[in-house]
Formats: structure tokens, sequence, C-alpha cells
């Protein structure tokens, strides 16, 4: 019985304390967090590479999508220098797991041949935004993934590869009859599903990621005074590994996606 | 101000992102999975080959298991067969030396017996000379003290009679 009464307090008590701690992060604004732990000076500018609006490039998101790719070929290279038949090295039977987990999902999906033809492409995705998304957990660093402009071109390359495998495995005549099934009259709410299959992808994709950063940004805003304890450092390591969670997750998703997308297209009609 | 790039509207990034994938996708077909698939490869490979080596080194022993067990049968057959042989023979054998044993004892049995007969027959023969000569001796004493023909044939016919029925 004691313990009962003694619950409400603990309650009341954390609230005040909650109450206390958010006065705390008063001064908080999302852009000076993100301005200060530009630790690198990695420039947030557009990079003009042409003229008009359309040829520049957001410079943070290439230089952290080339720390993504070093770093997704360091791994590549660290996997393949020790790799054996008969001893396989840690790292190396890590990446055979997860070529044969992903080898397992396309193989459930659709036939063999099939999988043969976009099995490296979905490695590779897997594999590049698993590591773009770890990229932004790194402290100062940002997802690439967590701009909607790489996420639209994974998406794209999706797109493509769907329409690649349709008219491969059914002729193009074959792979747009499906926009006119089951009746002709469908036309609009199939383009529209057409349309809405990259867009969610790369929103999804997008939308996590950038909440992540948004998210880890605002607990490091916290970090003053008392909140240090209460608000940003206890929230911030949950948060962090929450955040790994969440970037193999998404990454699983957008993989998983992609070859449920393509073995769509290639399916055998009934 | 922290950023001047305008959020919502695409440019150059997406191309240059998926130019990235792109290069990222040929750079590590040549060099991580290539390798990794030939490795893959080898070693499924090198699996159903040890699997087949497997399967014929259970035959192989299986067989030989065979063998080796008739081959025990067969042993303990013959060893069985030996066994019987040496005990019929061991049996005639004793059979053999107590019937030689009996005849043995049989005959010196018989051998003792002839031998307490003629033993006898002597010590009767003996006695008899003896008793004739005693009786000669009690005849001389008595013929020197006057005795008659007719008294002297029935002194020996009496003694004669008592030897004879002696219990020997």
């Amino acid at each position: 019985m004691k313990v009962r009464r003694g619950l409400p307090v603990l309650v009341l008590l954390l609230c005040s304390v909650v109450l206390f701690v958010s006065g705390c992060g008063e001064e908080f604004s999302l852009d000076k967090v993100h301005h200060d732990i530009n630790f690198f000076n990695v420039p947030h500018h557009p990079w003009h590479i042409g003229p008009g609006e359309f040829w520049q490039v957001n410079s943070a998101t290439l230089i952290y999508t080339w720390l993504a790719m070093a770093l997704t070929l360091l791994i590549a290279l660290a996997v393949v220098r020790g790799a054996s038949v008969e001893r396989p090295t840690k790292l190396q039977s890590m990446f055979e797991m997860m070529m044969e987990f992903l080898r397992g999902l396309i193989d459930d999906t659709m036939a063999k041949k099939k999988g043969d033809d976009i099995f490296l492409t979905v490695v590779t995705f897997f594999f590049f935004i698993l590591i773009c998304n770890l990229v932004g957990i790194i402290p100062t660093c940002m997802a690439p993934t967590a701009d909607h402009q790489t996420t639209f071109g994974f998406a794209l390359v999706t797109f493509a590869l769907m329409y690649i495998m349709g008219i491969k495995y059914k002729g193009a005549g074959g792979h747009f009859k499906h926009f006119l099934q089951p009746f002709p009259y469908f036309l609009p709410i199939t383009l529209i599903e057409e349309a809405a299959k990259p867009v969610t992808l790369a929103f999804r994709l997008f939308g996590n990621m950038k909440g992540k950063e948004i998210m880890i940004l605002a607990l490091l805003g916290l970090i003053t005074g008392w909140s240090y304890i209460c608000g940003g450092f206890l929230a911030s390591v949950v948060w962090y590994c929450f955040c790994v969670f969440v970037s193999f997750i998404q990454a699983f998703v957008f993989t998983m996606l992609t070859i449920s997308y393509v073995a769509m297209t290639v399916m055998e009609e009934h | 101000m922290v950023t001047e790039i305008e959020p919502t509207k695409f440019n150059a990034t997406l191309l240059a992102q998926i130019f990235h994938f792109l290069a990222l996708l040929v750079i590590l077909r040549l060099v991580a999975y290539k390798p990794l698939l030939r490795i893959l490869e080898q070693r499924q490979n090198t699996v159903v080959s040890k699997l087949a080596q497997a399967e014929e080194a259970r035959a192989e022993a299986e067989k030989i298991k065979a063998e080796l067990e008739a081959e025990m049968r067969r042993t303990r057959e013959e060893a069985q067969r030996i066994i019987d042989r040496a005990t019929k023979a061991s049996e005639e054998q004793a059979q053999a030396i107590m019937e030689t044993a009996k005849e043995e004892a049989s005959r010196m049995k018989e051998g003792a017996l002839a031998e307490i007969e003629r033993e006898r027959d002597k010590v009767l023969a003996e006695l008899k000379d003896q008793v004739a000569n005693m009786a000669v001796l009690v005849a001389g004493k008595v013929i020197r003290e006057g005795l008659t023909a007719d008294m002297q044939a029935r002194l020996i016919k009496d003694a004669v009679s008592e030897v004879k029925s002696l219990p020997c």
C-alpha cells in the first residue's frame, strides 16, 4: 500500500521536473543548434553548377553522400579483403547473411531468373541506404537520406527498375496493358496508383530520416543546465538507440517495397 | 541565416544522387559483389560435393560394417564347431579311458583270484605232504610200540580224511 501511495507523488515530482526543465529550453532554436553543431564547416549554401535555379546542388547532401559512398566502399573492400571459401571472416559472414536474407526475400516473390536481374541493385539499395541513414547519427553529420532530393533519386531508380523489368519480361505492350485493367476507365486511378509508388517510397524514407535529424537537434538544443540530465542527455541516448533501429527498418522497408513493386510488375497473369 | 537552399524544389541534386547510386552500383559490382558471389557459389559447390562425399563414405562404412559382421558371425560359428568337436572328442576319450581302466581292473582281479587259487592249492599240497609225514612219524611211533597193518592203514585213512575236511 505504501508503494501505491508513493506513486502519484512520484508522478507529480516528475511532472514538475519536466515543467521546470522545459523552461530551461526556452532559448532553443533548431537553426542555432544546426549552426553550432557544424563542426567541420560543411557549407550550407548551394553550389551552382549551371545557369538557373535547377542547376544547383545541395552541398551538404552531396558531401555526406560522398562520405556514405566512401564508407560503403571501405566496408565492401574490408569484406572482400579477407574473404575466403573455407574460413569466412566475421565481416564476410555478416555481409553474406545480409545478401542471403535479401536473396530469400526476392526468391519468395519472383522467379529465380528475374530475381537474378534485380538482386545486386537490391543489395546496393539496402547497403547504401543503411549506411546513409547511419551517417545521420554520427554527431555533426547529416543523413543524405534526410534530403528529399536523395530519396526521390532512389525512388526514381526503383521506378525505372520497375519499368525496365516490366518491359523486359512482358514486352512494352504487356507492361502498359496493366494500366487499363481491370477496366479501361480505371486509367486515372491506376495512373495515380503508379505515381504514388515512388512518391510514397521517397517520402517515407525522407520523413523518417528528417524527423530523426530534427529530433536529434532538438534534444541537443535542450542540453543546457538542468535539462542536461533530465531532458536532453537521457532522451538523446534513448533517441540515438531508436535512430539505429529506425535506420535499419527504413533501409529494409525501402528494399522490401522495391522488391515487391518489381515483383508486381513482372508477376505472371493468372 | 543558416540555409539558402530552397527546401521544396527539386534541383540537380536529384540527378547527382541518381548518378551516385548508379556509380556505386557499378563499382560495388566490380569490387565486392563479383568475388563475394563467386565465393558463395564455390561454397555451395563445396557443400554439395562434401555432402556427396559424406554420403559415399557412409555407404562405404556400411558395407564394411556388414562385411565385418558376416565375418564375425562366420568366426563365431567356426569357434562353436571347434568347441563342439573338442567336447565330443574329449568325451569319447574319457569313455575309452574308463573302459580301459575297467578292463584292467577286472583283469587284475581275475589274476589275483587265480593267484589265490594257486596259493591255496600249493598250501593244501604242502599241508598234505606234512600231514602225511606226520602220519608216517606217528605211524612209526605206533609201530615201535607194535602196530598192525590194519591199524596203520586205518590211521592213514583217518588222517587223510581229516586233512580233507580242513577249512582252507
